[in-house]
């Protein structure tokens, strides 16, 4: 068996890297592929909260790295999924820790035993990023549909492109408001795909759901009504070749907007 | 919820009856965002396409005259590549005279090196990649500054 590494990166930090990570690590899982997913940003680890693992952390990628322990030995598997495991980040550490080469070989070893490595890459174009990139073959870049983090994308991309080992990238665009694109107040989908001029992998709704879910560590695939969840699952299936087509995210769905939609209405009718 | 939508409904009356022209967010944030990415990719600063701009006004004021203020250069994506986009308002062709006497007077301060590639930068709108190229183009177009001469010697 031999793997696909996949890092997952950004340029711009809180764009949700970390939780499109847990998300597509968790989709794919639950797809029957063997995935780990490795926590590349020393310092700063959150991927293990968002899995609801941190509590079953015994050592992390510097212990493997500095030989305290063996590699499978710090492998942390998932509550609910044999499939899925975690490569975490030491806390106590900083970026320099780890080396490109370290990190390549570690990938490598892994590509034996695991159909997908998602690599967690640290915000930012510094080490951290170098690293994170240095055993990927593959990368998917998430923004938003905000200026900041379609510049940083950008620079990502540029970054990318001079890198011979990616041999190819993909654009997921992350909390994006169908409302205010519809009244003009957001770059569409469409606006950022042309600018960055990149393959689209995957839309994402906003979705308050995000939040409820990082507090208890759940991944919001897990949830069958979500429509950012459902989002994810459809980027897992395309990650694995299925030709699914992106949702649409227009018509308002939750309860709040079917009742704003009824009120508006009403008040329409009374005028 | 009622007196929200209500507020909404009145203000959204008021905002119908303006003008159509206002730019929208969306408009704004990706007109900036393909001016900041240009520059990115390019590395030319707006102080270096000010430069870029008022060098060309010198340049091209010899062969037509101008509305020099007007002068737009600006980067674009083209599919993949980035152009360099100049649009130039004319106000009067000079003539043959005018561009004579800008020429002789530019002859005298420079070598002949020098008109060989402000003629090719005045022929040029195109991306940065072509700078390689001119240097080439500089030894074959050695006919160019031929036709000036003739020019001269018909007067």
């Amino acid at each position: 068996m031999s793997g696909r590494v996949i890092v997952i990166t950004s340029g711009k930090g809180g764009v949700g890297k970390t939780t499109t990570n847990a998300n597509i690590g968790t989709a794919l899982a639950k797809t029957g592929k063997k995935v780990v997913m490795i926590d590349t940003d020393l310092g700063l680890r959150n991927l293990d909260l968002l899995l609801g693992l941190e509590n079953r952390i015994v050592y992390t990628i510097v212990d493997v790295v500095e030989e305290r322990c063996k590699l499978k030995q710090a492998l942390v598997k998932d509550k609910k999924n044999p499939n899925l495991c975690l490569l975490a980040a030491a806390q106590t550490r900083d970026k320099t820790a780890v080396t490109e080469e370290q990190l390549k070989d570690i990938c490598e070893k892994l590509q034996k035993d695991f159909d997908f490595i998602l690599v967690d890459c640290p915000a930012g174009i510094e080490q951290g990023f170098q690293n994170a990139v240095a055993g990927a073959s593959e990368a998917i870049v998430v923004t938003t549909p905000e200026m900041s983090a379609v510049r940083d994308a950008d620079r990502i991309i540029g970054l990318l492109e001079a890198k011979e080992e990616i041999k190819s990238y993909k654009l997921l665009l992350n909390r994006v408001r169908p409302n205010l694109i519809q009244s003009n107040d957001m770059m569409s989908v469409d606006d950022v795909v042309e600018i960055l001029s990149a393959d689209l992998i995957g839309i994402i709704p906003e979705d308050t759901g995000i939040i409820t879910s990082t507090n208890k560590g759940e991944p919001i695939v897990n949830d069958e009504k979500s429509l950012a969840g459902k989002a994810y699952n459809n980027v897992a299936r395309r990650i694995i070749g299925e030709d699914v087509p992106f949702l649409d995210l227009n018509e308002p769905k939750g309860f709040v907007a079917k009742m704003k939609k009824f009120f508006s209405n009403l008040k329409g009718e009374t005028k | 919820m009622i007196l929200a939508n209500l507020y909404n409904k009145v203000m959204g009356f008021f905002r119908q009856t303006e003008p159509e022209e206002v730019e929208s967010a969306k408009d704004t944030a990706c007109n900036r965002l393909r001016v900041v990415l240009m520059q990115d990719r390019t590395n030319l600063t707006p102080e270096l396409m000010d430069r870029m701009r008022r060098e060309l006004v010198e340049l091209l004021s010899k062969y037509v005259e101008m509305d020099k203020e007007a002068l737009d250069l600006s980067l674009e994506q083209d599919g993949e590549q980035v152009a360099l986009m100049l649009s130039i308002p004319v106000i009067r062709a000079k003539d043959e005279d005018e561009i004579k006497a800008a020429l002789e007077a530019e002859d005298k301060e420079a070598d002949d090196i020098d008109d060989d590639i402000e003629e090719e930068e005045a022929e040029e709108d195109e991306s940065s990649d072509e700078e390689q190229v001119s240097e080439d183009e500089e030894t074959s177009d050695s006919d160019e500054p031929q036709e000036e001469v003739e020019e001269d010697e018909k007067d």
